[in-house]
């Protein structure tokens, strides 16, 4: 269903008039000056108050006759009304243009982080009619300067009892859109496993989930392979939570074979609740545990096959502080089936997109 | 706009002496403005027209800033460290923006302008005042997106931060683990506190302190 009627409510607000009897009144368009090899831009913005100096201007550009805008006190134009707009949505870490484009404004990240958004107010920004607001997927992690969000009044000029309509239910939910920045963590790493603790095979975890933690600006503190042992990996886990670790990670041992101990081992280190499995794939067999507010996480084998996996969506929430809980893992379903593309093209894809 | 040997003149003296980075640094701000439609930079109302990113800390910049006109107080002169002698001119009205990049070629060129000066400093000096501009510098025309919060004008966004309790204008804080910080408390000082720290106010902060509306008032 459309928001508003298709009527051509414009027309109401623009009159055509001769270019002298236009001081004083509100350009309703662009006008574009073109000076060979010089020049090709907008002279003279929509929204400009033409005044008496313009005048010779214009008419050097051809212009005889203007749209303008007659608008009373309770009649917004659009450029105008999103500016208070976007102030209202963007939270901290989230800024936008100072001049709107197009009758548009794009939110944009101040800094790097983790967005978040909250999706049930957006929906109830957007069911007010005249405005609208799009915007990329919570929980996304993004880049200073990353377009998180584009807003706009729909017509071109709106009713100010709307705008503050629309103000009003943005801003009781204050922040819709925010940014968190990543935390510096103090991580270390178990590579489990007998067959790379007795040298059988050599390990590729470690470099995998360095650059991970790299793309995030942590790095590892250290790491430690251990065979197939739940005594031993519950020790190492204890040893590395008193070394005052912020994320512990282990990887394999998580399926269901006999030699598969990691989350036995984890568990057995004291931790006060352990969710495993998650509703994503790859990744089902993940584990995330919590020891107080650090986190113990339990990356199973895929996580050396797949280029993204479950992980990828975990880690960037982890480091921006997030304590999540079954639930959170189990919203994942939607959108937690990794298409295996052969060129990966996350985060340009549906994985992990939960909405 | 002033002839070069005048603004050349009264840019040293603010800077604190001639060297070559007041003449590169004046003739790449002539030129900036010259390709923004700027000839009186410095005075209303092209005062409020023009903001200037400088990519460097050195000589040049205090040139390019007196030519221009533009401090940062005005919120007129941004500096991007990136230790690359470039600026980048920007009409706000037009939206024309250039930036102006001095070539490594030019250094390498200084003994062809002036090989008849002995003295190094002294040749360097009038090699970079005769030197072609196509030599001395490298124009890019582009598109430079200014988000609101580092426009010029009175403060539109303040906050405080939860854990110190000092307030935090222009969108400079942090959102970090659920709280507001300022960037000091979110990533660390670039300075040590000596004696006791002062948080005095940091206890009666509320969870979640966070002005959204514009300000209407300078503070």
């Amino acid at each position: 269903m459309l928001k508003q009627d298709d009527r051509p409510r414009e027309r109401a607000y623009f009159q055509k008039i001769k270019v002298k009897d236009a001081v004083g009144l509100t350009l309703g368009h662009d006008i574009t000056e073109v000076r060979p090899g010089e020049y090709k831009g907008p002279s003279f913005r929509k929204g400009y108050k033409v005044q008496e100096g313009d005048l010779c201007h214009l008419m050097r550009l051809g212009k005889r006759h203007l749209y303008v805008m007659d608008l009373n006190e309770n009649q917004i134009h659009e450029d105008e009304a999103v500016i208070e707009l976007a102030n209202a949505l963007a939270g901290p870490g989230v800024t936008f243009e100072a001049e709107p484009r197009e009758g548009k404004i794009q939110l944009i990240a101040a800094y790097d982080g983790l967005l978040k958004v909250q999706v049930d107010p957006l929906t109830e920004f957007n069911l007010i009619p005249d405005v609208m607001c799009a915007s990329i997927h919570n929980n996304t992690p993004v880049k200073k300067g990353l377009p998180l969000a584009g807003t706009r009044a729909i017509p071109l000029v709106i009713e100010r009892d709307i705008l503050d309509q629309a103000v009003s239910v943005a801003t009781a939910s204050f922040p819709i859109f925010a940014v968190k920045a990543f935390n510096t963590v103090s991580t270390r790493l178990i590579i489990t496993g007998n067959e790379v603790s007795e040298g059988l095979i050599e390990d590729r975890f470690e470099a995998i989930v360095s650059r991970k933690l790299a793309a995030y600006g942590s790095t590892l503190a250290e790491t430690a392979i251990l065979p197939d042992d739940q005594d031993e990996i519950s020790s190492m886990v204890r040893y590395f939570l008193e070394a005052g670790s912020d994320l512990i990670i282990t990887t394999g041992g998580m399926s269901v074979d006999p030699d598969d101990v990691t989350r036995l081992g984890i568990r057995g280190a004291g931790v006060d609740r352990v969710h495993y499995g998650a509703a994503v794939l790859p990744g089902a067999m993940f584990l995330l545990a919590y020891k107080g507010d650090t986190p113990i996480v339990g990356i199973p084998a895929c996580g050396l096959y797949h280029p993204t996996t479950v992980f990828d969506l975990i880690l960037p929430r982890l480091l921006a502080g997030e304590l999540l809980t079954t639930r959170d893992l189990a919203r994942l379903a939607h959108g937690g089936l990794c298409l295996d593309c052969a060129t990966c093209r996350y985060p340009a894809c549906s994985f992990g997109k939960t909405g | 706009m002033q002839d070069f040997e005048t603004l050349l003149k009264n840019s040293a003296e603010v800077h604190g002496h001639l060297c070559p980075g007041q003449i590169v640094g004046v003739r790449m701000a002539m030129l900036g403005c010259e390709l923004i439609g700027l000839n009186n930079p410095r005075q209303l109302p092209q005062i409020k027209k023009i903001i200037v990113y400088v990519e460097i800390d050195r000589c040049a910049t205090d040139a390019i800033a007196y030519v221009t006109g533009v401090k940062l107080g005005r919120r007129s002169l941004k500096f991007i460290d990136n230790g690359i002698m470039a600026a980048t001119f920007i009409n706000l009205e037009t939206n024309r923006a250039f930036r102006i990049r001095s070539t490594e070629k030019s250094r390498e060129l200084i003994t062809d302008y002036a090989p008849e000066i002995k003295d190094k400093h002294l040749r360097q000096l009038e090699a970079y005042k005769q030197m072609p501009t196509d030599l001395l510098f490298k124009i890019q025309t582009v598109d430079v997106k200014i988000p609101i919060h580092n426009m010029p004008g009175p403060t539109r966004f303040k906050t405080i931060c939860q854990n110190c309790g000092i307030a935090v204008r222009d969108k400079k804080e942090v959102y970090q683990n659920e709280e507001i910080l300022c960037r000091s408390c979110a990533f660390g000082a670039y300075y040590r506190i000596l004696g006791k720290k002062n948080h005095a106010n940091a206890g009666a902060l509320k969870a979640f302190n966070y002005e959204p509306p514009f300000r209407k008032t300078p503070c």
